[in-house]
């Protein structure tokens, strides 16, 4: 054997080195997952990574397809030292350029490619090699653990995906993609609360939309609120914990977006109230002006609200093919202020004994500017007696009374047609031709000439006074009065007086006359009150044919003679009275002109005595009526006749006052019967 | 070139010659007596070198078809190109000439190298095919030439330190790069190790000598000693 050369070692060595590098490499290989995605767009062999927090740890080896072409099957190869941590849990992304409201995200995926991202958590559990990619990132990040929730939009809450939930103008959560509930009334989406602000959230936290504005018209004035420039664009949702008492939320409990803070804070009140009872009413009237969600009030309370709206036609029920009105009612059974626990079963209790009391429900006004219109359960007096119907399906028909509707517009309506009706051009003419008539008038010769006239008149009316005879004339007045003291003295012979005397007799006559007529009076008010007291439980005919028998009676009464007799026996004696100044006038002063005057002061002697009879006179007149009087009172009557006779007696009285006063006046100064100082 | 009958070879007349210095020294002679270098008038390992040697030489050759030459990365992409595939590029953009002197240059010499290396180290061992006249033009075609296939390297050396231009443009040169450059050097060194003068050593009925250089008078004989 000749020597072996010591160049052999190369090869060897070489090949030694080989061998190990390549079993050192297939030895550290870790192994291969396979992750499908729906959508792998940027994905390649051989150069997209797997990163996780950033740091690739693994890389694409094939791209191929499930079985039946319907993902993309991704096998990538990771590292072995993080190989155990990928469990069960783990989950997988395509990170790509994304330009969101929230702002652009994976730029960086632009220039170096797409790169697939994971998830996991740091506890190492057993090895899975197969997986379903996600199709978007999910909303947790890396050290963002926190509270899982589903928020479910209501009424006009929007839920956009990426949105921040903020919590007094931090961002503390954050919403994921919103899609439709299953039975498809609303929007939900899910919802991470970030650590540690996960525990703000409780059960009795209430959530509202803050995207947009809200503005509002009130009694305080104008309000306009929005709460950030980002959420006026992209929409926001805040919550807060209005009242204490709450437990911690669950992961994944179910919270409500309301669409704004009032109705969320109302929200809180309305939690816990037992379950709606749902009514219908029938209308026949017209309900322009009623939509859906009004509110049905009772008492002023909010009880419920209208849940729709729809148009029936039943001629059997209602004898015509009108359409009519069906209102459906949502009635909260807690609102009523029924014991606690109350069902809809016992709010149904309540209403049929209400009904049959008389609770009927009615159309409203809710607003006069807008005309809106709501339900109003009221207490009727003196209704007609109706059920509770059953229709069918287990609805109920509340019954329904006469709407209270204060319809401003026609009001306003009439009140301009009113005004509109007024004859203004007429009047304008009329005025117009008064103020012509009137100017023609003023400007007229005659009316010129008026002050002249005046004038004139009152430059005569100065001569004449101060002419001779006018101041001569006090002195002859003197003269006069002088004359009439002897004039009356003649009279007292004439025995004038004696007539006098006759005719205040015959006054006193007539006075006895009137109380024997007043006699008749006190049996009229003995009527009067029967039929008084029969007035509450008579019938209106027979309470018409006492009022008839009364007036009947009031007729007779007046008819009598007596009371004919009595203006009859006024005239008489006024008509002495009369002839007596008849003679007075032609008799003593034609002849005697100055005697006349002379033996004026007997004759103010003379009626002075006879104003000393007068008192005794008046006396007797106020006796017979003190009288009448006690004979009325006895015979009390509020209203009616016998009042107006005790009106009509005090006045005489008044009248006999004055007539009193008078006499003593012409007993203090004769003289001022004549000269009225 | 055939050798007459009249002339003989150093060995044959009990000479050797310093592979140094040329200076002729009687065989047995331990050193060279102008130069000091060792004197031996065949090396015995030759063969065995040039075996080593190419077969390393094949082995990096592997390698550097297999993984890429160079890599681009651009603004938008990145390319990573064997040899061959950057040559069939080259060739598709319309490049003829430069591809054709790659392909040349990195597979057809290599390739030629180790073929005919191989053939001339068989041939001493089994006897020749081709006339020893040929065989020796042939080991020093190899010889010069083979320092040619460097070519390729220098190429991606230029070009990796020129386009580094960070993002917008940037090519590194490629594993494959670095497992050619061995191969040829270590194809250089097989064809080095070759002692050319085993060619001429064949008997004269036409019989290789036997690795240690002495002509057996049978194939394959070992024998030791001079």
């Amino acid at each position: 054997m000749e020597r072996i050369s010591i160049i052999w070692i190369v090869p060897l060595a070489a090949l030694l080195v080989v061998l190990f590098i390549a079993w050192r490499s297939y030895a550290d290989r870790g192994p291969i997952i396979q992750i499908s995605f729906e959508n792998a767009a940027g994905v390649k062999e051989g150069s997209t990574e797997l990163r996780y927090r950033d740091v690739a740890i693994g890389l694409v080896e094939e791209v191929g397809f499930t079985q039946g072409l319907d993902r993309v099957l991704v096998s990538v190869r990771i590292d072995n030292d993080v190989a155990p941590f990928i469990d069960n849990e783990a989950r997988f992304w395509v990170v790509r350029p994304q330009v969101t409201t929230q702002g652009v995200t994976g730029l960086n995926t632009v220039l170096s490619g797409v790169y697939i991202e994971g998830l996991w958590d740091d506890q190492p559990g057993g090895y899975v090699n197969r997986f379903e990619g996600l199709a978007d990132a999910p909303l947790e990040r890396q050290g963002n653990e926190g509270l899982r929730v589903t928020l479910r939009a209501s009424g006009r809450a929007s839920l956009i995906e990426n949105t921040p939930i903020l919590y007094r103008g931090v961002t503390v959560g954050r919403i994921g993609k919103p899609s439709i509930t299953e039975d498809g009334s609303s929007a939900q989406a899910e919802a991470m609360i970030f650590a540690p602000h996960d525990r703000l959230v409780s059960s009795a936290t209430r959530f509202w939309d803050t995207s947009g504005f809200s503005f509002s018209l009130g009694p305080g004035g104008a309000a306009l609120d929005f709460s950030s420039v980002a959420s006026l664009v992209a929409g926001g949702v805040t919550f807060e914990t209005m009242v204490s008492g709450g437990e911690p939320a669950e992961p994944g409990s179910t919270f409500t977006v309301y669409p704004e803070e009032s109705s969320a804070r109302t929200s809180l009140f309305s939690a816990d109230e037992g379950e709606a009872l749902s009514m219908s009413v029938v209308f026949s009237e017209n309900i322009g002006g009623l939509t859906a969600d009004a509110p049905v009030e009772m008492n002023g309370l909010k009880i419920g609200e209208v849940t729709s709206l729809n148009g029936m036609i039943d001629e059997e029920e209602f004898g015509d093919n009108r359409v009519r009105l069906v209102v459906s009612l949502s009635i909260k059974a807690g609102r009523l202020g029924l014991d606690e626990g109350a069902g809809s079963e016992e709010a149904l209790e309540y209403f049929r004994d209400r009904v049959e009391d008389g609770l009927r429900a009615r159309l409203a006004s809710a607003s006069i500017l807008t005309g809106g219109l709501k339900i109003e359960l009221v207490d009727v007096p003196e209704a007609e007696p109706a059920t509770l119907q059953q229709g069918e399906q287990d609805t109920y028909y509340f019954p329904t009374a006469e709407s209270d509707i204060t319809d401003v517009s026609a009001t306003a309506q009439g009140v301009f047609e009113r005004i509109n009706a007024l004859p203004i051009e007429e009047v304008m003419v009329s005025a117009t031709d008064l103020f012509e008539e009137a100017r023609a008038l003023l400007a007229s010769e005659d009316v010129r000439g008026v002050p002249e006239n005046l004038n004139s008149l009152l430059g005569d009316a100065r001569k004449v006074v101060g002419s001779d005879e006018v101041q001569a004339l006090p002195g002859r007045l003197d003269a006069l009065i002088a004359e009439l003291d002897k004039t009356v003295a003649q009279f007292n012979e004439a025995a004038l007086m004696t007539k006098l005397a006759t005719a205040v007799d015959n006054a006193s006559d007539a006075a006895e006359g009137v109380s024997s007529a007043v006699e008749g009076v006190p049996e009229l008010v003995e009527r009067l009150n029967a039929v008084a007291a029969k007035a509450e439980s008579v019938e209106l005919q027979e309470m018409a044919e006492e009022l008839t028998g009364l007036i009947q009676t009031t007729d007779a009464l007046l008819g009598s003679d007596q009371a004919k007799a009595l203006p009859g026996k006024l005239n008489g004696a006024l008509s002495e009275l009369s002839a007596i100044l008849t003679e007075l006038r032609e008799g003593g002063v034609v002849e005697n002109a100055s005697s006349a005057f002379d033996s004026a002061s007997e004759a103010a002697d003379t009626v002075a005595q006879a104003g000393k009879d007068l008192p005794d006179l008046i006396a007797d007149a106020r006796r017979v009526l003190a009288q009448a009087r006690t004979t009325l009172d006895g015979y009390r009557a509020e209203n009616g006749l016998g009042r107006d006779a005790r009106i009509a007696l005090s006045e005489i009285q008044k009248a006999a006052k004055a007539v009193a006063s008078l006499a003593r006046a012409i007993e203090r100064n004769p003289n001022s019967l004549l000269t009225g100082r | 070139m055939e050798v007459t009958g009249n002339l003989k070879t150093a060995r044959e007349m009990g000479l050797v010659a310093c592979t140094e210095c040329m200076r002729v020294s009687p065989r047995g002679t331990a050193s060279c007596p102008r130069c000091g270098h060792t004197l031996r008038s065949r090396d015995p390992y030759s063969l065995q070198k040039v075996w080593a040697w190419w077969l390393v030489g094949l082995g990096c050759y592997i390698p550097a078809n297999l993984y890429p030459m160079l890599e681009t990365k651009t603004l938008v992409s990145s390319q990573s190109d064997t040899i061959v595939g950057g040559a069939v590029e080259l060739a598709h953009g319309g490049n003829w000439g430069v591809a054709t002197i790659i392909l040349i240059a990195s597979v057809l010499i290599p390739v030629a190298k180790f073929v005919v290396l191989a053939g001339l180290a068989i041939g001493v061992w089994y006897g020749p095919r081709a006339t020893q006249g040929r065989r020796h033009v042939l080991y020093e075609i190899v010889e010069y030439i083979g320092r040619w296939s460097m070519i390729d390297v220098f190429v991606v050396a230029i070009l990796s330190s020129l386009v580094q231009l960070q993002t917008i443009a940037t090519i590194t040169p490629g594993r494959a790069s670095l497992f050619f450059a061995l191969s040829v050097i270590f194809t250089m060194l097989s064809a080095q190790s070759f002692d050319s003068r085993l060619i001429w050593d064949t008997n004269s009925a036409g019989m290789a000598p036997d690795r240690a250089g002495r002509i057996p008078g049978r194939r394959r004989t070992l024998a030791r000693g001079n």
